[in-house]
C-alpha cells in the first residue's frame, strides 16, 4: 500500500510569550485508503498535527510529506492549490457559505480548482446521491439539519477526489445519534478508498470507526493501535453477569 | 446482581417453580445471560427458609413444587427496590497488582503493560459498539441502556490508564516502591 501521509522527526514550538510544543519527534506513516483516528484530550497536539498536515502551518522540525508532495519546500501559493487540490476538510461546525445552495456550496471548491462545469456538477450530484441528501440539492444551509449540514460538508470536501480527507471533530457539533450516522457515512467513503485522517477527543468514536488509533498525550505518540475487525464476541462475553447466592 | 431479590421480584407477579423462575428470569435479562439452575434451587431453599417465600399448594406434575412469595417477602424487596445499591466499587485489581509488582521486579516493563492494556480497551469500545448496533436493530433498547453503561465504563478505564502512564513513574522515589 502506497504512503499516502508521512511525518518523520517533526517538531512544532509556538514561540509565544513562553515556548510551548505542540508536537514532539513525531513520526508517522499513514497508508493510502486507511481510515486513522487522531485521538487525544486538549493540548495533546491533535489540531497542531491537523494544520501540519492540512499545510497551514509548517514543522519547526521534521519533514511532512502528502501524496509524494514534501510541503516543507512549497510556497504559500503552491500550498494553497495543494489545499485546493488534494485536501478535503470537514469540520465541527459545517463551515458551509450560507447564501449558497447545497450544490452550490459543493461545486465552490471544484471551481477553484478548475474543473469543469459539467463534470463538477456530475461530481456533486454522485456525492449527494451517495450521502442521501440528493433532494436537498437546492436548499440552503441555514434550512438543514446539523446532519445534514454535514453530510454537504462531506460532500464539499470530497468533490475534486482529494488524496486525504482531514475531519476534525466531525461530530462535535452533533447528537450522538446523528454523530453516528455521518461517521457510518465516512466509513462508507473509506471503503471506497478514500483516506481518511479523523481527529477527536472521543475514544469511542474513534475505536468504533476507525481503523487505526493514534493517542496523542503531551505532543508525543502515546500509543499507535491498529484495531481489530469487531470480534464477534457476544454481550456476555463482553460483560459479566455476577449473580450473588443468596444470604447465608 | 441478586438472584435473591430477582426470584423475590418474578415471584409477587406468580407462584413458579424452579425451572421456570430460571427461564422467566432469562427472559427478563433478555435471554442474554444463562442463569443457573443449581443456583435457582439453593436460592429457593434459602428464601424459603428465611420466611420470605412459601411452598404453593402441593407438588405438582413429577414432584415440581411451586412458590409463593409471603408478606415478609414482600416488604423486604420493596426496601430492595427503592434503595439505591452500595457495593463497593468493582476495580481492576489484578491489573494493579500486576503494575505494582512489575515495577519492584522489572524496570521499564510498567509502561509496555499499561499502553497493552490500553488497547484492550479501545477494542473493546469496538466491540461495545457493533453490540450497540446490533442491539438497536433489534429493537433491545433495554440492552443498547446496558452496553452504554459499560461504553462509560471503559472510557473511564482508558481515562485511568492515562493517568497511570502518567503518573505511575513517579512513584519509583514512594517509600512503598522500595524493594526490602
Amino acid at each position: 500500500m502506497n504512503t499516502r501521509i508521512e511525518l518523520t522527526n517533526v517538531s512544532k514550538i509556538y514561540n509565544g510569550g513562553s515556548k510551548q510544543v505542540g508536537l514532539s519527534d513525531v513520526s508517522l506513516s499513514i497508508p493510502s485508503g486507511q481510515f486513522a483516528a487522531i485521538m487525544g484530550p486538549s493540548g495533546s497536539g491533535k489540531s497542531t498535527l491537523l494544520n501540519l498536515i492540512a499545510g497551514l502551518d509548517r514543522p519547526t522540525s521534521g519533514t511532512v510529506t502528502v501524496d509524494g508532495v514534501s510541503l516543507g519546500g512549497l510556497s504559500e501559493a503552491a500550498l494553497a492549490r495543494y489545499r485546493r487540490q488534494r485536501l478535503g476538510v470537514v469540520f465541527q461546525f459545517f463551515h458551509l457559505l450560507n447564501q449558497l445552495s447545497v450544490l452550490d456550496n459543493i461545486l465552490l471548491p471544484a471551481q477553484l480548482a478548475g474543473m469543469k462545469t459539467a463534470t463538477a456538477r456530475a461530481r456533486a450530484r454522485d456525492l449527494l446521491d451517495q450521502l442521501g441528501i440528493a433532494e436537498k440539492a437546492g436548499e440552503y444551509p441555514a434550512r438543514l439539519s446539523g446532519g445534514e449540514r454535514q453530510r454537504v460538508a462531506i460532500a464539499r470536501a470530497l468533490v475534486n477526489r482529494p488524496a486525504v480527507l482531514l475531519a476534525d471533530e466531525p461530530t462535535g457539533a452533533l447528537d450522538s445519534r446523528t454523530g453516528e450516522q455521518v461517521l457510518d457515512l465516512l466509513v462508507e467513503v473509506n471503503r471506497g478508498g478514500q483516506t481518511i485522517v479523523m481527529v477527536t477527543h472521543d475514544a469511542k468514536l474513534a475505536a468504533a470507526y476507525a481503523a487505526r488509533v493514534v493517542s496523542l498525550r503531551d505532543g508525543r505518540i502515546l500509543d499507535d493501535a491498529q484495531m481489530q475487525p469487531s470480534s464477534g464476541r457476544s454481550v456476555s462475553d463482553l460483560m459479566q453477569l455476577e449473580i450473588k447466592e443468596a444470604g447465608k | 446482581m441478586s438472584l435473591r431479590y430477582g426470584i423475590l421480584g418474578l415471584l409477587t407477579e406468580e407462584p413458579l417453580h424452579g425451572y421456570e423462575m430460571k427461564s422467566r428470569f432469562e427472559a427478563l435479562l433478555g435471554r442474554t445471560w444463562e442463569v443457573n439452575i443449581g443456583q435457582v434451587y439453593s436460592t429457593l431453599q434459602r428464601l424459603e427458609r428465611d420466611g420470605l417465600i412459601e411452598a404453593a399448594g402441593e407438588r405438582g406434575d413429577r414432584g415440581k413444587l411451586a412458590y409463593q412469595v409471603t408478606e415478609a417477602g414482600r416488604q423486604q424487596l420493596a426496601a430492595w427496590l427503592t434503595a439505591p445499591e452500595t457495593e463497593p466499587q468493582d476495580l481492576h485489581e489484578a491489573l494493579f497488582v500486576k503494575l505494582l509488582l512489575l515495577r519492584r521486579l522489572t524496570k521499564g516493563q510498567v509502561d509496555t503493560l499499561i499502553a497493552r492494556q490500553r488497547r484492550v480497551y479501545l477494542q473493546r469500545l469496538r466491540d461495545l459498539a457493533t453490540l450497540e448496533r446490533q442491539a438497536r436493530q433489534e429493537g433491545r433498547h433495554d440492552l443498547v441502556l446496558l452496553i452504554k453503561g459499560a461504553v462509560l465504563h471503559t472510557e473511564a478505564d482508558i481515562k485511568w490508564m492515562d493517568v497511570l502512564l502518567e503518573e505511575f513513574p513517579s512513584l519509583e522515589s514512594d517509600r512503598g516502591g522500595t524493594p526490602t
